[in-house]
């Protein structure tokens, strides 16, 4: 297998797409529960932590870019048979693989379940799989450029809601953020880890770098998107620690939907069930890019079609919606990927990157010396 | 090839769409009866009466609203009771005021608010009420006389009055809310039959989620002035005539001379008020409130003209407010109820571990209250 993967020069996207595709895949299903996740860790500082989780996976992110760069333009796979060999790093290649199917398949489970809750209580969980699976099927059969351009569709049409979240504040109670920083260093990185679920997505740059045109551009506009994805965790979470009541937020499932509640428009009484509605535009890049990462692997580790692959992996997703009945199995899985995640994303590309830096220096430094010598 | 792949997908995808929205449950709009008001009352131990104000939207019922009671012990159990009594489905999206009796707020609310809590189809802007004896007496009123349903009536009733800043408001929200944090209590307003219709007789103060006692609504002022940042309504003050004796214009009514108090109304444009704690070994709090305010109405005719004159007045009317106010933090001291968040407010400034309800509770019983008003007389209406 090649290491370096060269695409048709018309399938490349610009740079500053990956603006989109990584502040897009970034915001999901994870932050409308985002909020109570990381208060229960670190209290009425959760912000602080959502700040400081920005700040890790901005770091995380250097290392990320700074392995590909390594590269002409290398994916994941080509950089695990490169590093590990072609037994290793073909495994290593289909054990992310799962952890993408995995996600993919927690990123629809979990909207489909706020669907069931908020408005649809009687809705067959399969039904709306279905649907869902097909449009990202559909989408993913429409090649890269076309994910690109669904993120971007779905981050400019959904950056209204932004402005929504600012009702909630007439309701605020900012005596609640004080005193501020009153929490252990130990609380606020636990809260930091919890946000795991709603930041990751960046990890996906590792397969989408060879179709970026500018390259040298990538990093500055993934840091950018990262800076955003962590400045909007860090005010919805804020908003909700104003205005919900410590013990309040703790009990509420989807913080965000429920601050939604209080929003009333003239001729429509919940806003809710607009907000829920849209969020299918939210997370529809999430699960086109996971899919598409995930399959893509399928023509480049184990030489087949990548459309078998999404097939595949569709089937298969849509298959695992059946074993998932209640709202507690639901938990057990979102946490199962939340915490493999946590290791997926955050500690691996940092180890693989150190693995690839050293490599480098040491071949380069082989090569100098068997040139002097 | 591919191109009739693709043009399969979108076949699939829409054939999926079309099929499936018919599997999501249909409201339509003449089957539903939509419940706009609710009572509860405490039937007997263990036991709640449950009473709906159904909105129909059939084109041909000549009574579009009804009323159904029934008993049971869980208020979802209620709805199954009243959905046996109705030729409609009963659905509580268009819920607008919940009632309580104040036998049921006595013991305790927290489990039925958290039933509203729960339902993702009720609002979180729904006003919670307590009435005055049993809910029953209030949903029951003759509702021919009313032009809107009831659940409506109530609604506006409590819109109207807390737009025009006589009452805190008690939606939902806010109510879980103060009930939940750790240094707040919540307020509900009292409803109570007058006549035919209902009136607001004054705010219920809940500790924890029991009443505990009243507040009529003649106090309802400076409650607002503590409780709500912005503007507080009108408020009429009581003087002693005889201090103002300097600044009344004499214009020969001497028989006004038999009357021994003087009332001044004002009218509050902006008020703010801020709670700070000064010593915190001492726990004691200083409550500095500033407003802006319209003088709109006095029982004598006082010369405004001076500025001094209009200090004096402002002068006179800190005081009353200050003692006013003072007397108020005493009064909730003295009931253990905290709808202000002084307790929010402790800790907010204490960087110790977080109170729980029952510490600060135990705190509050030796809080010492300092009170400063400034208020500032801005206009005189349109005559001096």
């Amino acid at each position: 297998m090649n290491v370096n993967l060269h695409p048709k020069e018309g399938i490349l996207f610009s740079a500053y797409l990956l603006f989109f595709v990584i502040h897009g895949v970034q915001t999901g299903v994870g932050i409308v529960g985002l909020p109570r996740i990381v208060f229960l860790e670190a209290k009425h500082d959760a912000w602080i932590s959502v700040l400081v989780a920005g700040v890790l996976t901005s770091i995380v992110l250097w290392f990320i870019i700074t392995m590909l760069k390594q590269y002409d333009s290398a994916d994941l796979y080509g950089i695990h048979v490169d590093v590990f060999g072609k037994w290793v790093g073909n495994s290593l290649s289909i054990i992310y693989m799962l952890y993408m199917v995995g996600s993919f398949f927690i990123i629809f489970m979990n909207y489909i379940e706020i669907v069931q809750v908020w408005i649809f209580p009687n809705l067959a969980t399969w039904q709306l799989a279905l649907v869902l699976i097909f449009l990202t099927v559909y989408a993913v059969f429409g090649g890269i450029r076309i994910i690109v351009g669904v993120a971007f569709l779905s981050v400019v049409g959904t950056m209204w809601i932004l402005v929504v979240a600012f009702v909630p504040l007439r309701y605020a109670d900012f005596s609640h953020l004080f005193p501020i920083m009153n929490i252990g260093f130990g609380e606020l990185l636990k809260g930091a880890k919890s946000t795991t679920l709603s930041m990751m997505g960046f990890e996906l740059i590792m397969f989408v770098y060879p179709y970026v045109r500018e390259k040298k551009k990538s990093m500055k506009y993934v840091q950018i998107a990262n800076m955003y994805t962590t400045f909007l965790s860090a005010f919805v979470t804020l908003i909700s620690i104003v205005f919900f009541a410590g013990d309040s937020l703790k009990a509420t499932i989807w913080p965000v939907l429920s601050m939604f509640k209080i929003v009333r428009l003239p001729n429509l009484e919940r806003f809710e069930f607009i907000a829920v509605s849209f969020w299918m535009l939210i997370i529809l890049p999430n699960m086109c890019l996971y899919l598409w990462a995930a399959s893509k692997g399928f023509s480049r580790v184990l030489k087949r079609k990548q459309k078998t692959g999404v097939w595949v992996f569709a089937i298969l997703a849509f298959g695992a919606t059946f074993f998932i009945q209640a709202r507690y199995q639901m938990n057990m899985v979102t946490d199962l990927v939340a915490k493999s995640g946590f290791y997926a994303v955050i500690c691996y590309p940092v180890f693989l990157s150190i693995i690839v830096l050293v490599k480098k220096w040491w071949t380069k430094r082989r090569n100098s010396h068997a040139k002097a010598s | 090839m591919q191109r009739r792949h693709k043009w399969k997908l979108i076949m699939v995808n829409i054939a999926c769409v079309l099929t499936l929205c018919s599997c999501v449950e249909t409201k339509q709009l003449e089957k539903l009866g939509l419940i706009t008001a609710q009572g509860y009352d405490l039937e007997k131990e263990n036991e709640i009466k449950g009473t709906v104000v159904v909105h129909k939207f059939d084109p041909l019922a000549e009574n579009l609203t009804k009323v159904i009671t029934v008993k049971s012990h869980t208020s979802k159990a209620l709805r199954q009771e009243q959905n046996l009594e109705i030729d409609q489905k009963l659905v509580t999206g268009q819920l607008r005021c919940v009632i309580y009796s104040k036998e049921l707020a006595k013991r305790g609310l927290s489990q039925l608010v958290d039933a509203l809590n729960r339902d993702p189809t009720i609002g979180n802007m729904v006003y919670l009420t307590v009435a005055d004896d049993d809910a029953l007496s209030i949903v029951n009123i003759d509702q021919s006389k009313l032009k809107v349903n009831l659940g409506t009536y109530l609604y506006n009733l409590i819109k109207q009055n807390v737009e025009s800043e006589q009452l805190t408001s008690p939606t939902l929200h806010e109510f879980n809310h103060n009930l939940q944090d750790h240094g707040k209590d919540p307020v509900l307003p009292i409803l109570k039959l007058k006549g035919e219709g209902v009136t607001i007789s004054g705010i219920a103060l809940f500790k924890g989620d029991r009443i505990v006692g009243e507040l009529p609504s003649n106090k309802l002022f400076y409650a607002k002035v503590l409780y709500d940042k912005y503007k507080s309504g009108t408020h009429e003050l009581g003087f002693n005539r005889s201090h103002f004796k300097q600044i009344i214009k004499n214009q020969g009514r001497e028989n006004k001379e038999v009357y021994d108090r003087l009332f001044i109304s004002i009218d509050n444009i902006r008020s703010h008020a801020k709670i700070k704690l000064i010593d915190k070994e001492k726990l004691l709090f200083r409550v500095e409130v500033t407003l802006d305010s319209r003088l709109l109405e006095a029982t004598e005719p006082l010369d405004l003209t001076s500025t001094k004159n209009i200090k004096f007045i402002e002068k006179k009317i800190n005081k009353e407010m200050e003692s006013q106010i003072k007397q108020l933090l005493e009064f909730f001291k003295k009931k253990q109820v905290d709808p202000i968040g002084i307790g929010n407010e402790y800790m907010a400034n204490s960087r110790e571990k977080p109170l729980s309800k029952k510490e600060w509770r135990e705190l509050y019983k030796d809080a010492k209250f300092e009170v400063r008003v400034d208020n500032t007389i801005v206009k005189t209406g349109v005559i001096d």
